[in-house]
């Protein structure tokens, strides 16, 4: 089925290629190559430039596929009176012991003496030629503000670019992903980027990130490529110096198992069993010029006087570093982990829906069985009733360069430029303020700004009928008086109340999304309240429990919420009948870290004592 | 036949472990940062042009520049402008980042680091890469088997380092 799907959208997108290439010609012979027309014609013509820190990735938006530069500038042991800067490294002969000048440094660009050159070189006649179209530059998430400054400068003032918009690649890659899927522009989609620095987790609700439900792991291929250079170095030859070539070996050997435990058995056994274990034979630069894996059945007598890397557990190991950043004793939970916690950091209707679309791109994709390994994982955190959909494009390292011919079609793309005029007039700090509002901040404010007139008084009623309910076991349990409880205003006198408050409002401002993010009001109060309860050391063991068992209660009432919300074709009926089953596992994914309580839940009153 | 009182009782293992520092938690720690920090490490040898004295010959960046497209030549500036323009190592931006970002209540570059997982750790042989139940004594890292452990007493143990 995922197959048809795939062909299915391959075929689309070669329909939309082809529209695409029609309407340039168009839009060239309407309006010759003055460039400064380029806003008359129906599609408009930009250079796409991915610059990602490992590869850069350019071309005219008119072309089917970029040109891809590597992003440094390469000293080699033999050639002692040159530079290899990016694409030119093709021109080296021996590429043992490379020496590297990477721009950036955990994907941020740092070293603009080595930045410079290379862009250089990118944008030079024979390469990418900018010529008074307007840029598309990708830029990591969060860039620094001096980054960003520096960024214009250089090619408003350098490049003298007509205009340009800088943006995050993923935002390039939704637009892509709706116009492929024909999704609508507001379906939310989860869109997981892993790249040479780092890893990123973003949700897009509406159309926007939903900065909240962000996040990153600091695992990339550069990481995976030093360590399989490390532990080769130990077990093997020692390959420290050699960069270059070990990335070669990751791209050709590694690949993600998909139960590891397994996979380490058959790693263990000894000859023919074992599978797994491949010989590979490191490139000479003599007649040699890359590595390959060596076919256990033929006689390699090229081979026979180079030397010869034996690959075993490495090659699932290393990927596995990914999953578990724990195994190199990493403090970071893993990628499937973390999509699973930024789902759910999300408002609680569109929780679900991420779950249905899910986009991964970036060159960590390529490992092959990485997808599947995925899908087994997040299959296994998120709810059953859920579907999960993972989409692998088929090139995720050009999905961001492709998807700029779907930015160009969006409508406001023509108010989302700046032009040099503008940024003459404006300054550096002006626009980056314009270019981060789009796709980003919007999210936040949108939240808030809808929020506050949303919740209907219906809705505020049946939140206060909870607070009564968790207030009421709060009650039994510690023996403070009914009244009190009912009062929202925080009054500090009675602390033993504020904290049983504050943490059922805490809960109920994570957790049901819909009903109660609404009031930023409510938001504040709580986190206010959460104050008070750090600050408060007298929690007695048995408030303690009693909220455990008021946030016992919660999650039920969440599942309530999201029957009702939930209309995605499962018939509510159907839910209700499996209701106590599913509010049994609901909770085991943990909604929220630091509740100090969460443990607490299963004992000694059990979640069954209230239904 | 007189046999020293040190030579006559007890297990040689044992007065080897006595012998053997064990090393703490704290340069642990340390290593485990080290370790980290080379991982992310571009280059692990030195410049092999360190040492090349620049004759005219050589050709340099501006070179290029020739290549391009522009309009106008007036404002063509040398890539170490922008370098000592914008002079700033990684950690001062973040943390410039995270100032401003307080300031203004937004997400910034740290707030969106994953946690550390919930799940336990699994632990693999340092020198074979299998799962490793045992870890060493001096230094807690992990081996497998008897012969993992003597490699690793033989190479990596941080008795002799730290």
């Amino acid at each position: 089925m995922a197959d048809a799907e795939r062909n299915a959208s391959l075929l689309r997108k070669n329909d939309k290629q082809k529209t695409i290439q029609k309407t340039v010609r168009r839009g060239r012979s309407s309006s010759g190559n003055s460039g400064t027309d380029y806003c008359k014609s129906d599609k408009m013509n930009a250079v796409v430039v991915d610059s990602g820190a490992f590869t850069i990735k350019a071309g005219h938006s008119s072309r089917d596929n970029p040109t891809i530069i590597p992003n440094c500038i390469m000293k080699a042991k033999s050639e002692r009176k040159r530079l290899f800067i990016g694409n030119q490294i093709s021109e080296c002969r021996d590429c043992s012991g490379l020496y590297y000048l990477l721009p950036c440094e955990r994907g941020y660009i740092t070293k603009w003496d080595v930045q410079k050159p290379v862009w250089d070189y990118t944008f030079s006649k024979n390469v990418c030629p900018i010529n008074d179209y307007p840029v598309i530059l990708t830029q990591p998430l969060f860039n620094f503000k001096l980054i960003q400054d520096c960024m214009d400068e250089i090619f408003f003032e350098e490049y003298e670019a007509s205009s340009m918009l800088r943006l995050n690649p993923t935002d390039m890659a939704r637009l892509k992903y709706n116009e492929d899927h024909n999704l609508t522009d507001d379906t939310p989609v989860l869109i997981i980027d892993t790249g040479f620095s780092f890893t990123h987790v973003i949700p897009y609700i509406k159309g926007n990130k939903y900065l909240k439900g962000i996040k990153r792991l600091n695992v990339g291929g550069k990481l995976l490529t030093n360590h399989l250079k490390d532990i080769i170095s130990y077990r093997q030859y020692n390959v420290m110096e050699e960069t270059y070539v070990i990335n070669q070996v990751k791209e050709d050997t590694c690949y993600v198992a998909e139960d590891v435990k397994a996979e380490l058995k058959l790693a263990e056994k000894y000859g023919k069993k074992n599978n797994i274990v491949k010989n590979y034979v490191l490139p000479d630069f003599n007649n040699i010029r890359r590595g390959y894996i060596q076919d256990p059945d033929k006689v390699d007598e090229g081979a026979e006087n180079c030397q010869i890397l034996r690959l075993n557990n490495e090659r699932f190991l290393v990927p596995e570093i990914l999953f578990h950043p724990s195994d190199i004793g990493m403090k970071s939970m893993g990628i499937a982990e973390a999509i699973v916690k930024s789902i759910f950091l999300c408002p609680l209707e569109y929780q679900r829906a991420l779950a249905r679309h899910i986009l991964i791109i970036g060159g960590n994709c390529k490992f092959p069985g990485f997808k599947e390994r995925l899908f087994k994982e997040l299959r296994s955190l998120l709810p059953h009733l859920w579907h999960v959909n993972i989409y692998q494009p088929e090139d995720p390292i050009l999905y961001t360069w492709q998807s700029g011919s779907a930015l160009l079609s969006y409508p406001n793309i023509k108010s989302l430029l700046v032009s040099k005029k503008e940024y003459d007039e404006l300054g550096s700090a002006l626009i980056q303020q314009r270019f981060n509002h789009w796709n980003n901040s919007i999210v936040v404010e949108n939240e808030e700004g809808k929020t506050p007139s949303q919740p209907s008084p219906l809705e505020e009623f049946s939140l206060m009928n909870n607070l009564k309910g968790k207030s009421v076991f709060g009650k039994h349990d510690i023996g403070t008086s009914s009244s009190e409880t009912t009062t929202m205003t925080p009054t500090p006198t009675s602390s033993r109340i504020l904290i049983n408050l504050s943490e059922i409002l805490q809960e109920a401002a994570s957790e049901p999304g819909k009903e109660v993010v609404g009031a930023p009001g409510t938001q504040s109060a709580a986190a206010a309240f959460a104050e008070i309860v750090e600050k408060n050391a007298i929690i007695t063991t048995a408030s303690a429990a009693a909220l455990a068992s008021g946030a016992a209660v919660l999650p039920n009432d969440n599942e309530n919420t999201n029957e009702q919300t939930d209309q995605d074709g499962i018939t509510a009926k159907k839910i209700r009948l499996r209701d106590r089953s599913t509010s049994q596992d609901f909770p085991l994914v943990p909604p929220q870290e630091e509740d100090p309580f969460e443990n607490l839940v299963l004992f000694p009153f059990g979640r069954n004592s209230y239904i | 036949m007189t046999i020293s009182k040190s030579t006559l009782r007890g297990s040689n293992r044992i007065k080897e472990n006595d012998k053997r520092r064990v090393v703490d938690e704290t340069s642990r720690k340390r290593r485990q940062r080290k370790v980290m920090e080379l991982l992310e490490s571009d280059n692990y040898h030195d410049d092999p042009h360190a040492d090349l004295v620049m004759s005219k010959k050589v050709p340099k960046f501006e070179d290029n520049l020739e290549q391009r497209t522009t309009r106008t030549k007036k404002k063509e500036r040398t890539a170490d402008y922008y370098q000592n323009k914008f002079r700033k190592n990684f950690q001062q931006l973040v943390e410039e980042d995270r100032n401003e970002a307080e300031e203004n209540n937004r997400v910034s570059y740290m707030d969106i680091k994953c946690e550390e997982s919930t799940l336990p750790p699994r632990h693999f042989c340092a020198v074979c890469g299998f799962l490793g139940q045992y870890n060493c004594l001096s230094c807690g890292t992990r081996f497998c088997s008897i012969r993992c452990m003597d490699t690793h007493m033989e190479t990596r143990c941080l008795k002799w380092a730290a």
